[in-house]
């Protein structure tokens, strides 16, 4: 059950995010550049009719879809935990009769109201303009949303036990960096993971960065076959679980140094 | 004593830091093997502390007061020894322990920064799961007490330091906790704002029977509000008891001022003092002298028999200079 504190704490958050909510569509439109020009690139091929694979509204439909999804997974909070950890401002938190993870919960969740204030309007827009072609099915639809759901939970729950190494390497956050590049490569972003090279496309399809960004979008876009939808979340499943024992065990011996060393 | 609400027994807390000297090549070497040192901030202090108490932590810089803070109020694992606050063991923060306490700390703020304090108290209401009426009854008291109407609904970052520490004071207090950790609250505040706060505080005490630990480095707030002071150096406890006696304690001598009549126009007197007794200074006809505290009522004996005296005191030294004295190693 959700306690009445993070709830406050979302509103809260929220009402002073919306206080600089210009900062927070800048930011926005930052992330939404990488896939906006994988966009172009990969229609405008499709358009003059090289042979990708995909038609150019199917790649415009592919990456609206992967542009409102990778916002709505991006965990924006893992950066701000490691800040916490460094700066000695865990104390609050951890004098509060309230776990911290609620507090970054309500971060997370108070930031993706503000960024998919700005990420659902621009991506609608682009729509109208750009003529995506999606035959969406009720199935697709269906399960896109649980698809989605783990994703944000893996891609969340990955970041942050990175982010919390902060406990013992005051520069964790450089293992963020390296998480973005590498779902940039392998999560769908670059291109499509179907379109990539066989030996990549396999790795993208064992590493946990697929399941953060690409399998829900390629799920709503009717990519997958059954076999592949059943592999997809179980892997998508494991990966999670996996993220979610490793942040419990970075957080307790974290929390232990924590008090142990003072911050 | 009533029953303790805080018993400490031989707490220490030992740190272990990375240590290594300047330039590239030892810190090419510390990549490869770290070297520590262990820096002994607490070491095995023992005291008891009743319930409505008001104690002042006192000590230099880095004497281990807010290390023993932290302790106590759960943010720190002790190295050793054992504490007890409200019935709980503070490290182990359980949520009903957390909800008894509260600690204000005057360099760190926990207010949103950027929305008016009225949001952050109606949150930490919510976190401390407190009913709106009694929300809002404590709210108006505390704003009352500390003449704050105005600032409710003004956003956190428009506001001066001292109106900001009001609102640490508020947030620390909304859940009215019966122990307060109170560490610098005064910190770089104006000298009538400082007064304010500790009014507060210790109408605070007062009303809710709490406990509370000071940690401050401006003696006025000691004074004022510590009946009972703890005086911490080098992670040791150095003293435990009355502030009053403190200055007997450690500064064993009385400061007597005496002002001698002179007819006007003709020189004052000239003094012989007795064996044992500094002159600090003279001015005119007026003497600060410092003598030993056996010393002191001879002295004032033979000043009065001696000369023409039209006023006399004998005082304690300042708090500050018998806390200087500690610190620069002088006295204990």
């Amino acid at each position: 059950m959700i306690p009445r504190g993070a709830i406050a704490l979302v509103k809260g958050t929220w009402a002073s995010w919306m206080q600089y909510r210009g900062f927070f569509f800048v930011l926005a439109f930052g992330w939404m550049v990488p896939p906006l020009i994988y966009l172009l690139v990969w229609s405008t091929a499709a358009g003059e009719g090289a042979p990708v694979g995909f038609s150019r509204g199917e790649f415009v439909a592919y990456y609206l879809a992967l542009i409102v999804v990778n916002q709505f997974t991006y965990p924006q909070t893992n950066w701000t935990v490691g800040d916490w950890i460094r700066g000695g401002m865990l104390n609050t938190p951890l004098l509060r009769p309230l776990a911290y993870i609620w507090q970054v919960l309500a971060d997370e969740v108070a930031g993706k109201v503000v960024f998919m204030a700005f990420v659902v309007p621009v991506s609608a827009v682009l729509a109208l303009v750009l003529r995506p072609e999606l035959r969406l099915t009720p199935r697709a639809g269906l399960l896109f949303l649980p698809a989605l759901a783990l994703a944000w939970g893996l891609r969340f729950l990955w970041g942050l036990w990175l982010a919390m190494l902060a406990f013992w390497a005051t520069r964790a956050d450089a293992l963020l960096a390296v998480q973005d590049a590498l779902t940039f490569l392998l999560a769908g972003v670059v291109a499509p993971v179907a379109l990539l090279p066989e030996a990549v496309r396999w790795l993208a399809g064992v590493l946990p960065f697929r399941y953060m960004v690409g399998f829900p979008v390629e799920v709503l876009t009717g990519q997958l076959d059954g076999a592949a939808l059943l592999q997809g979340f179980a892997i998508q499943s494991a990966w999670l679980a996996l993220a979610y024992v490793l942040c419990r065990v970075v957080w307790r011996s974290g929390l232990r140094r924590y008090t142990a060393v003072g911050g | 004593m009533a029953q303790p609400q805080i018993t400490v027994e031989n707490l220490s807390k030992t740190y272990r830091v990375p240590v290594r000297s300047g330039g590239l090549g030892a810190a090419l070497k510390s990549l490869a093997r770290r070297t520590y040192s262990d820096v002994q901030a607490v070491r095995e202090i023992s005291f008891a502390i009743a319930a409505g108490e008001m104690v002042g932590f006192i000590g230099p810089n880095g004497a281990g007061k807010t290390t023993t803070l932290k302790m106590l109020s759960g943010l720190l694992h002790p190295t050793a020894g054992e504490a007890r606050v409200a019935g709980f063991r503070p490290w182990q923060r359980e949520a009903d322990f957390l909800r008894q306490i509260s600690m204000v700390l005057g360099n760190k703020s926990q207010m949103l920064w950027d929305i008016p304090p009225l949001d952050t108290f109606r949150v930490l209401s919510e976190i401390y799961s407190i009913p709106q009426q009694t929300f809002q009854r404590t709210l108006d008291e505390l704003v009352a007490l500390l003449e704050m109407e105005g600032l409710l609904t003004k956003p956190v970052r428009n506001l001066s330091l001292g109106e900001r520490m009001k609102c640490e004071l508020v947030a620390g207090l909304l859940h009215q906790p019966r122990v307060l950790f109170l560490d610098e609250p005064t910190l770089g505040l104006d000298v009538s704002m400082q007064a304010r706060l500790r009014q507060f505080v210790a109408a605070y005490n007062r009303t809710h029977g709490a406990t509370v630990i000071l940690t401050s480095h401006y003696m006025a707030d000691v004074v004022t509000l510590c009946p009972r002071v703890i005086l911490i150096h080098h992670g040791r406890l150095l003293y435990d008891g009355a502030l009053d006696a403190l200055a007997g304690r450690l500064a064993p001598y009385k400061l007597v001022r005496v002002t001698l009549s002179s007819a006007s126009g003709t020189p004052s007197p000239e003094v012989n003092l007795p064996e044992g007794v500094d002159l600090l200074e003279q001015d005119n006809g007026s003497l600060s002298l410092r003598v030993s505290r056996a010393a002191a009522p001879a002295l004032t004996a033979y000043l009065l028999n001696t000369y023409p005296v039209t006023d006399l005191s004998v005082e304690n030294p300042p708090i500050e200079a018998v806390i200087d004295r500690v610190y620069t190693g002088e006295a204990l």
